[in-house]
């Protein structure tokens, strides 16, 4: 993960600022080498928007299940 | 205490009102009587927990330790009301620290496994390895958060915490009959509409002292201008609730003669009417022509109750004047209630005193209450010996 990204992640998690971390974690799954990484970045934000309650979680549930990481049901 | 001596003991208590005794001073002072006692009166009975009003909307929720026990009370995006145990299936963390409201899922802070607002669990993070959130040993389906049986009457939140008592209406059907006329939409009156009083007392002396209005004159000297000892009629129904009843119920007035709005079409006996009921075992509840209140009594420790007390109206929006002022005239005789009952209960320290007696002509609807304590223990006594 670049450095400038982990910082964010840090002060978003010092901040509880859960909204960032969906965008954040999105973004580190985008910069991840593998697919494990991927997706378990994505798991994150997965798990703060559903927390949310936002839109963004159907769209990375849906990723999650096409990328074999989040059961169908 | 020898076994047999101990069943004498509830035998003294469920005994005709003119040679009964009430229950010894255990059953306000020893823990291990009290444990025993909570087991039979509070856990396998229906207690009350709570209010709907404490989670007002939707995704509203508020956790509740009752009995030492973590819950939930949740309202669900469609306003179903339920009671969950406040703890995550996982590794038995709680869930939720203070009320709040939940935009999408309650998300464990320990491993953020997260359950949908009916219970459902429906994300177990990393839980089959990193990135990987299924595993076939953990189906998802039967790691649901646990209900707990609960039941909305009057707007108080019952829950039986065994899971085996009889339905609700089938256990309170004769009170639900009694109160039928006045089975009406309730609108808690807000924040000026409740009161939390913390008591150094165990809740069974609120309720004996609810339940009977021979201390009216004395304690609270105000009614007996206009609602004296004889206006007064007692209200038993053994094993199910006591209390009293007035027929000089008299409506508050504005400074211009208006008055609370009434409960719609009343019969003509509600004119003046009002009854104030214990439905045990830890729920004080009144009813008027234009207003109702409920006490959820918290049995927080043997020797420490709290009294949760919401006052309700016939309509949404009340003249915040009279609301006020009727508010105001409940605390005042509820806190006059205070020194009665934390007299008891430091009274419950003397050896020498036997449970006490009753009058047999006033203090009915409390012995009753203590018939119905001590037959609970007798038949969890029996339960467990057969």
């Amino acid at each position: 993960m670049p450095e400038d990204l982990d910082t964010r992640l840090l002060a978003a998690h010092a901040a509880d600022d859960r909204a960032a971390l969906i965008g954040l974690y999105g973004e580190a799954a985008g910069t991840a080498k593998s697919p494990v990484a991927r997706n378990f970045y994505l798991t994150h934000a997965y798990v703060y928007a559903l927390e949310a309650g936002v839109p963004e979680a159907d769209i990375l549930r849906r990723r999650l299940v096409d990328y074999g990481a989040e059961p169908l049901d | 205490m020898p076994k047999d001596k101990a069943n004498d003991v509830l035998d003294a208590v469920r005994g005709p009102i003119r040679t009964a005794r009430g229950l010894p001073n255990a059953h306000y002072t020893d823990p291990a009587t009290i444990a025993e006692e909570n087991e039979a009166v509070l856990r396998r009975t229906w207690a009350g927990l709570a209010v709907g009003a404490d989670v007002p909307d939707p995704s509203d929720c508020k956790p509740i330790t009752f009995l030492g026990q973590p819950l939930l009370l949740l309202r669900d995006k469609d306003a179903t009301l339920r009671v969950f145990e406040n703890i995550c299936r996982h590794r038995g963390m709680i869930l939720v620290g203070d009320a709040c409201k939940i935009e999408g899922a309650i998300r464990c802070p320990y491993h953020s496994w997260c359950y949908a607002k009916d219970g459902r669990l429906v994300a177990t993070p990393h839980v089959g390895g990193p990135g990987q959130n299924s595993h076939p040993d953990m189906p998802r389906s039967g790691l649901g958060l646990i209900e707990v049986r609960s039941h909305v009457w009057r707007d108080v939140v019952f829950v039986n915490l065994s899971g085996n008592a009889p339905p609700f209406e089938e256990v309170h059907a004769d009170l639900m009959d009694r109160w039928r006329d006045v089975d009406k939409p309730l609108y808690h009156g807000g924040w000026d509409s409740r009161v939390t009083l913390d008591v150094a007392t165990n809740w069974k002396l609120a309720v004996e002292n609810y339940c009977e209005s021979y201390h009216l004159p004395w304690v609270h000297p105000g009614l007996n201008s206009y609602s004296r000892l004889e206006d007064h009629y007692h209200i038993e129904s053994r094993g199910n609730f006591s209390g009293q009843g007035t027929y000089v119920y008299r409506q508050l007035e504005g400074r211009d003669g208006e008055r609370l709005p009434d409960f719609e079409a009343l019969p003509e006996v509600w004119e003046t009417g009002g009854e104030y009921i214990a439905l045990y075992p830890n729920v004080l509840l009144g009813v008027q022509r234009d207003h109702a209140f409920a006490i959820v009594l918290d049995p927080v420790r043997h020797d420490r109750t709290r009294e949760h007390v919401h006052i309700y109206y016939a309509a949404p929006d009340t003249d915040g004047a009279l609301r006020q002022k009727n508010a105001t005239r409940w605390k005042t005789v509820f806190t006059e209630d205070v020194f009665v009952v934390e007299g008891m209960q430091r009274g419950r320290a003397a050896p020498g005193f036997d449970g006490g007696r009753f009058s047999p002509a006033m203090d009915g609807p409390t012995h009753l209450f203590h018939d119905w304590v001590a037959g609970r223990i007798a038949d969890l006594r029996a339960l467990r010996d057969a």
